[in-house]
Formats: structure tokens, C-alpha cells, sequence
């Protein structure tokens, strides 16, 4: 914990963290400083001059987004002085900011239209400027309109803080845009369409594309939830009215370096509503799948699944709650008395390997990537590409260790090029030269290795760091968790958002067969839960699938569940640094459609059982875990090479079609 | 190229000093600094600089063109007194410093108040006319004027009946070519003017 500062704001004796500007302290203690520019954790520029504060004992008012706090600072943010100069920088901008705040999608939370209230501003007292640029509505996703913009920068600065580099200034002063490289539409510069820049808008000038007419924020219910499309499980903040999602933003503590979702986050709710939604159940009769009932399907099910008995097979998506993983164990180990369980964590983990300890990483001022290729521009564990380029554009190091070339390497303070597991083997021979000591057997582990200037460079750097934190693939942590044996802490980084759940829970084969042998069909029965990357009918007698969206597998099914999507449903996960997240549900799902384990619930009740749900506290007990990192050979783990850019975009396969981003998948398909 | 960008950055007093050798009334050398600032050396990084010297350009315009009320004038001097207090660097402070002392030298309040420019150089405060009674009309102007703002028939000598010339107001830009030393006659005079905006209105 930082050291406190003592000094007064308005009048008030209040307490903030060294090294702390006052835009900050006095939002801790519920002052607020108007600002349009500044943006917390990213290096404040003092650009519109709204924050300006007198200092007792300074002549000068000084900006307050770059003013640090000082022991026994006099602030004072209301002077007439400031007032008047906030008064007119407000009044300039609306000069040059359209006055139609009655039919403009950020009413309510537009900054500028909030400082104008409180300045009594009902049009600009100086000439009206307006340039007639042309928004740019070329895609379905975001929308940019330059007659709204007030120059501030926020898209700018937080597009090139997290490396993306497509927004910038043209011009300067009165009549510059904010443009793109050549003034190319969003998709042929390079965008990710994350929507970052959205997310920072003061005004209406970056706004969703289809937006208009929506409602306005207080007409929505918003809902604090997780992203269950892949292993970041980002915060999201999901706003819905009437029922249907209207939007997803990011979440996650303002200032924080996770505060970032990628498209298929923002965007992939429009698959809630897709033509591809399942919403009764559906049996097959003479080979086509017809409506039926619950009470029918679940009969159907309860039989052929007592039938089948030890022979049954249940897959599962790594992406399923833990409640739902729980309840689906509890059907499939004692009711149905199985031992085949499993889910697709298993093709790039287990427990062994996926399970790692905790990790802070708004803290770490120095990253290892082990054997992962996040990125941003192929929605590869985007947000995790994005927190770590922040984070070293704002001072962190950042040393890649990889097979190959990777996006990440580019930016990285030393990229290591070669067989993962000998590097580590070099690396941790580097760490002990250094100095920093540990196992004793570690020494005799890395004996024999070799290593070179910038394998050495890279280890000072660990060496150095305060807090590092090393991120790598399930196949490669045993290696890789050698190094914490020394420093720092490691984590495993799955690809789906509950694969350490899951595995917590118990969902993996325990001596029955697992998921590629279930697949190909060894297994009388197949029941396969959510978006399970099977394309082909598996050799069974009989094919349960149980998901939202009406998928290949599914059209092959005998018997179809509908269940709830994402944003449906409400369950906790356990994320890849290993904390517990919770997920609220934003909607109701559509038509008959019901959550995963009310379904299981219906099933067991109809064999004569009865799954008891299990209460929170059993649950956080399960998930609760510690691990003891021991030494363990410098070797890749066999058996889990998997291509996550196909896995991630084959359990996506329905979002992503049954919503805007299959637009942007083929534009990006076209622009290759 | 490269000796294009080694170029020297253009300092604002520079600015200030060729506004003060090139005009002679201090409302242009007002616009003349703002307009020359703002295609130089402003970096468009804080709002109160930026978008204030545009704005005090827009305004100073209205002035010289005798649109002004003393409404704008009294913008123009709020402008320069929050700049200088919110601007970010010295530039945007001294850009505030210069406009102030202009307007210190009364200039600006002559031509808002009393309708009139001292130096006769803001176009909205004059206008060229050509006596009718001196005009030969030998059409020496004709050929200076480039806007074709002057109106009439060239004299023949073997023929009789023309009317002196005319300048068409409308036209004239106030560039001053048609005055010294091309009327043989000088009958091109400078006739102070009210601006419209100051005329009492008709009762």
C-alpha cells in the first residue's frame, strides 16, 4: 500500500495515495474535477484545460489530470478564476459541437452536455463553426462522426496505448479531425474493432453503429457480467432494454490495464437473436429434426439415457458456469453412473497444467510470454495482447519466448526465437547467475544449458523486476512454472473462459474416455453441451445436443435442448489468473430455451433422481485452490497442440454468424 | 527536403514584429498576428489557445469589415484574458499579451465605437471614390485595377459625350493599386465612411 497524503480539497481534510494526481484524489474522496481529455491510467496531457484548480501559495492556476499530490497541498477547484475559465473553454467547444442534444444518442452521459448544465450554457455566446465532415458509416459496427468531435484525444491516446495505432489527428486546432491512415474507412486501416475509443468518448462523435433511436443510457438496465467468448473472461457491462441487448461495454476498474473487450465481446450479442436460435426442443422423426415439448424431450432424454447407462458420453464446452459444469457432473457421475466426462479444455490442458496460481497483474511491471501468440488483429486472446502492450507502453518490460515469430515479440524488450523448452531451460540458468536462488535441485536441472547476451538481458530484467509475471500456454506451464520456483508468478493461459473451472469441478475423464475418442464416436450415447467443435455426426446410437444456436452438430442431432446463451444466465467462472468472477443475467432467454442445469435438473428428475443445485458457498469451496509449484522437467507437454485460432473461432462459430461480425469476418476474409 | 524540415520554427515574436512593420492599424496587426499564429506556430494542443485565436480571428474580421459591435469587441478581450490565464505554454499566453496590448492602444474601440480606423487601412471604414469633376477619364485606372471595380468608357478623343468614371463599391477590395501616382489628375480620393452597422436606424 502506497504511503498517504494529507492535503485539503475545497475546504474538505482528505487523505489519497502518493504519487496520485488530483483528478484522482479527489475522485476518491467524491469530488469531482470537470476534465473532457484526461483518462485514467494513461498519461494525462492537459489538453482542454477544464481541470484547472488554484493552488494556495501558487500565482498560476495549475492543471489538475498532471498536478501530483503534495502533504499539506490547499486545493481549491470552484474560484471564480477556474469557474470563468471553464465557463469559456465550455462555451468554445460548443461553438463547434451541434446543438441537438434532443435526438443524440449520448444524452445522459454526454460529458459535454453535463458541463454545459452546470455552466448554464444554452448556446455558445461565440460564432457557430461547422466543417461538413462526413461521418463515416461504413461499417456496421462503429460509427465515427466528426461533427461531433471535440478534439480531446481519448480515442487517440487509448487506441495507441494499446498498439492498435489507427486513430490520429489531421490538422490542428479549430477544423481537425480525428481520421484514420489516408482517411480510409475503419476496416482497411487496421482497426480490431474493439471499440476502446467507444468506451472513452465524451461525446457522440464514436458511437455503435446502430445506435440511433435505441433508447438513451437511463432507459437501460445494466448489468455488471463476464465475456464467456474466450480465455480472458473480460468485465463486461451489459445494457438491455425491453428485454433485448442493446450494448456491451467494458468493465473493470476505471484506470485499470483490463479495462478492454474485443469485438467479439461488444458485438457478439446480436447471435441472442439469431435466425440460427434454437428455442423448443426438437426431436428427429424419419430424419428430420420436428418441435417438440420439454416434457416430451426430457422423457426422451431421461430414456435413452438410462438405456445407454455406463456407455454414455457427455462433452462439454469449457465455457459453461460452474453451477452448469457442477450440475452436469452431478447427472453424468451419479445419476447416469458414466465415467466419460469431459470438455474441450482437455484438447490444450489439464488439470495439471491449466491450474496455476493467482496472479495481480495491474501490479507487474514485467512480462514473460511463454509458447502464446495472443493477438488483437486475429481475436486470439485479444484482451490479454492488449493489456500487456498497455502495460509495456506504459513502462513495463516484456521478454516473448516462442517456437516462432509473433505479433507480441515486435514489441517486446528481448525476443527469444527458438524451441520454448531449452530457452526456459537458458532462461532459468540466466536467473540463477543472477543470483536469485531457490530449489537447490533447479541448479542441477539446468545444468549444461548455455546462455546467450540476450538471453542474459532478459534475465537481468527479471531479475530487476519488482513484480513480474510470466503467462504461458497449459502445455508449456510445467516448464514454465520452474521460474516461480525462483520469482515472480506463472500462469497458465486457457483458451476458454471456464477451462480452470471446469477442471475444479471435476469435469474430466476420471479413467473414462476422453473428448477425441468420445468425438469419433466411442460412445453409444453423445451428449454434447454448448458449441462443441464437432462438425461430423460421431458413430453413436444416439446424439443429444443441448445449445442455444442450432449448429452443424445439431442439425445431425436426435434430440435438440434448446439452452440459454451467454447474457442469459447467471453462474460464476473461474477466470485465467484464477479469481472468481460472477456473471449476472442481462435477459431473459427466448421462447422454451432454459439454462444448462435446469435442463440436467429436468433430465435427472425424469430418472427418478433429483440433482441438489448447489449452494454458493460449496461451490466457491470447490473452486477455491492453491497451488504448489514443484520442479518439473523443461519439457512440452504432449498431446495438447492445438490451433486456438480454430478453436476459439470453431466454440464462436454461432456468435460469430449469427451476428455483425460475420460482416466483419468477411471483410477481413476480402481484404486478405 | 531536408532543408524543409531543418527550417527554423517560427517564433511568435517574429510574428509580432513583422505584424508591426507591415500594418499600421493595430486591429490588422491583430488579425495579421492571429491569422500568420495559426498557420504556424499554434500546436493545437489546448482548447483555450486553439479554438480562442480562432475564434478572435473570426471576430477581428467582423471588425475590419466595420460588422462589429462592441459586443465582439468586449469577446475579443475576454478571449485574450482567459488565454492568457489557460493556455498551456508561452506561446498561447503571449499570443494573449499581444492581442491585450493592441487593444490597450484604443484602436479597437475607435473603430467599433466612432466608426472609424484612424490609419485608414480596414477596408470597412473607407471608401475610393473618383471626383467627377477631375476624372478625364484617359482609362490609366482601368488598366491598374485588377478586380475590374471601375466603371466607364475609355475617351476618344474624335468623339464627345462620356461620363466620368465610377468605382462600384461592391467590387472594390480596398487594395489601394489605382491611388499613388496613377490618376494624372488624382481624382481617386479616400472618403472616410460609416460602417452601415453604426448608422442609426431609420425612424
Amino acid at each position: 500500500m502506497a504511503n498517504m497524503v494529507n492535503l485539503t480539497i475545497d475546504g474538505i481534510k482528505v487523505q489519497a495515495p502518493e504519487g496520485t494526481n488530483l483528478v484522482d484524489a479527489a475522485a476518491l474522496n467524491g469530488i469531482h474535477i470537470p476534465n473532457l481529455c484526461y483518462l485514467k491510467g494513461i498519461k494525462a496531457v492537459g489538453a482542454c484545460r477544464l481541470c484547472l484548480v488554484e493552488v494556495s501559495g501558487q500565482k498560476a492556476p495549475v492543471i489538475a489530470c498532471i498536478t501530483r499530490v503534495k502533504e499539506g497541498m490547499e486545493v481549491n477547484t470552484k474560484t471564480e478564476r477556474v469557474l470563468d475559465l471553464r465557463k469559456f473553454v465550455i462555451d468554445l467547444i460548443v461553438s463547434m459541437h451541434p446543438l441537438d442534444c434532443m435526438t443524440c444518442t449520448k444524452a445522459g452521459v454526454c460529458n459535454l452536455q453535463e458541463y454545459a448544465y452546470d455552466f448554464d450554457i444554452k448556446q455558445s455566446s461565440f460564432e457557430r463553426k461547422s466543417f461538413g465532415y462526413a461521418p463515416d458509416t461504413s461499417n456496421p459496427l462503429l460509427k465515427r462522426d466528426p461533427e461531433y468531435c471535440i478534439l480531446c484525444g481519448r480515442c487517440v491516446r487509448i487506441c495507441r496505448q494499446q498498439d492498435t495505432n489507427v486513430l490520429d489527428f489531421m490538422g490542428r486546432g479549430v477544423g481537425s479531425k480525428v481520421v484514420t491512415a489516408m482517411e480510409k474507412p475503419l476496416q482497411e486501416s487496421g482497426c480490431t474493432f474493439c471499440g476502446s475509443c467507444l468506451d472513452v468518448c465524451p461525446v457522440n462523435a464514436l458511437v455503435e453503429a446502430d445506435r440511433s433511436r435505441k433508447g438513451r443510457e437511463w432507459e437501460y438496465d445494466k448489468v455488471p457480467s463476464v465475456c464467456l467468448l474466450c480465455g480472458n473472461s473480460c468485465d463486461i457491462i451489459v445494457s438491455s432494454k425491453d428485454g433485448m441487448v442493446v450494448k456491451v461495454n467494458s468493465d473493470g476498474e476505471e484506470g485499470s490495464s483490463e479495462r478492454y473487450i474485443c469485438a467479439y465481446g461488444r458485438f457478439g450479442f446480436d447471435c441472442l437473436i439469431a435466425d440460427t436460435r434454437v428455442t423448443t426442443p426438437m426431436k428427429k422423426v424419419d430424419g428430420k429434426l420436428v418441435e417438440t415439448t420439454w416434457e416430451e424431450a426430457v422423457v426422451i432424454a431421461a430414456k435413452e439415457l438410462k438405456k445407454a447407462g455406463a456407455k454414455a458420453g457427455f462433452i462439454s464446452t469449457a465455457g459453461i458456469t460452474n453451477e452448469d459444469a457442477y450440475a452436469l457432473n452431478k447427472l453424468a457421475t451419479s445419476i447416469v453412473k458414466t465415467k466419460n466426462v469431459d470438455t474441450t479444455a482437455s484438447l490444450y490442458g489439464d488439470k495439471a497444467t491449466l491450474l496455476s496460481a493467482k496472479a495481480d497483474i495491474d501490479f507487474a511491471d514485467m512480462f514473460v510470454v511463454v509458447d502464446l501468440d495472443p493477438c488483437q488483429w486475429k481475436r486470439v486472446l485479444p484482451a490479454l495482447d492488449a493489456v500487456i502492450r498497455k502495460k509495456v507502453n506504459a513502462g513495463a518490460k516484456l521478454v516473448t519466448i516462442n517456437a516462432g515469430e509473433t505479433g507480441l515479440g515486435k514489441v517486446a524488450t528481448v525476443d527469444l526465437v527458438g524451441d520454448a523448452a531449452e530457452q526456459l531451460k537458458s532462461f532459468v540458468k540466466g536467473l540463477l547467475d543472477k543470483g536469485l536462488t531457490g530449489d537447490a535441485a533447479l541448479a542441477d536441472a539446468v545444468k549444461g544449458a548455455t546462455v546467450s547476451e540476450e538471453m542474459e538481458k532478459a534475465a537481468a530484467l527479471f531479475a530487476a523486476a519488482k513484480n513480474p509475471v510470466v503467462f504461458t500456454s497449459p502445455a508449456m506451464y510445467p516448464a514454465s512454472a520452474n521460474i516461480a520456483l525462483l520469482k515472480g508468478s506463472v500462469v497458465s493461459v486457457p483458451v476458454e473462459s471456464n477451462a480452470k473451472g471446469v477442471m475444479l469441478i471435476g469435469l474430466a475423464p476420471n479413467k473414462g474416455k476422453g473428448y477425441k475418442e468420445m468425438a469419433t464416436g466411442a460412445t453409444s450415447l453423445l451428449y454434447a453441451v454448448g458449441e462443441v467443435p464437432i462438425s461430423e455426426r460421431p458413430k453413436v446410437d444416439f446424439l443429444i445436443v443441448q445449445n442455444s444456436h442450432l449448429t452443424e452438430l445439431a442439425k445431425q442431432a436426435d434430440l435438440v435442448l434448446p439452452s440459454a446463451a451467454f447474457l442469459e444466465d447467471d453462474g460464476s467462472i473461474v477466470d485465467y489468473l484464477g479469481n472468481l468472477k460472477f456473471i449476472c443475467q442481462a435477459v431473459e432467454p427466448p421462447g422454451d430455451a432454459m439454462a444448462h442445469r435446469d435442463i440436467f435438473a429436468a433430465i435427472a428428475r425424469a430418472m427418478g433422481a433429483k440433482i441438489e443445485e448447489a449452494d454458493e458457498a460449496e461451490l466457491e469451496k470447490l473452486v477455491k485452490y492453491d497451488v504448489k509449484v514443484s520442479l518439473s522437467p523443461f519439457a512440452r507437454k504432449e498431446g495438447f497442440d492445438v490451433n486456438v485460432n480454430e478453436l476459439i473461432e470453431n466454440i464462436n462459430a454461432s456468435v460469430m454468424n449469427g451476428s455483425r461480425l460475420f460482416w466483419l469476418k468477411q471483410t477481413e476474409k476480402a481484404m486478405v | 527536403m531536408s532543408e524543409e524540415i531543418k527550417e527554423k520554427e517560427i517564433k511568435v515574436d517574429d510574428i509580432r514584429k513583422e505584424a508591426e512593420n507591415q500594418k499600421k492599424c493595430p486591429v490588422e496587426k491583430a488579425l495579421f498576428y492571429t491569422q500568420e499564429f495559426l498557420a504556424g506556430p499554434m500546436c493545437g494542443r489546448c482548447f483555450p489557445c486553439s479554438f480562442g485565436t480562432y475564434e478572435t480571428q473570426i471576430r477581428l474580421k467582423k471588425i475590419i469589415e466595420g460588422n462589429a459591435t462592441d459586443q465582439d469587441l468586449a469577446t475579443v478581450k475576454k478571449i485574450a484574458e482567459q488565454m492568457a490565464i489557460g493556455s498551456l505554454c508561452k506561446k498561447g499566453k503571449d499570443t494573449a499579451k499581444f492581442i491585450l496590448e493592441w487593444i490597450d492602444t484604443g484602436a479597437f474601440g475607435e473603430h467599433v465605437i466612432e466608426g472609424r480606423c484612424p490609419d485608414q487601412e480596414c477596408p470597412g471604414y473607407f471608401e475610393y471614390r473618383i471626383v467627377p469633376e477631375k476624372c478625364i477619364m484617359c482609362g490609366d485606372c482601368l488598366n491598374v485595377c485588377r478586380f475590374n471595380a471601375i466603371f466607364g468608357d475609355k475617351k476618344k478623343p474624335y468623339l464627345s459625350g462620356y461620363l466620368p468614371f465610377e468605382i462600384r463599391q461592391k467590387r472594390c477590395t480596398k487594395c489601394g493599386e489605382c491611388v499613388p501616382n496613377v490618376c494624372p489628375t488624382d481624382a481617386i480620393v479616400i472618403v472616410e465612411v460609416k460602417p452601415k452597422i453604426l448608422e442609426p436606424a431609420p425612424v
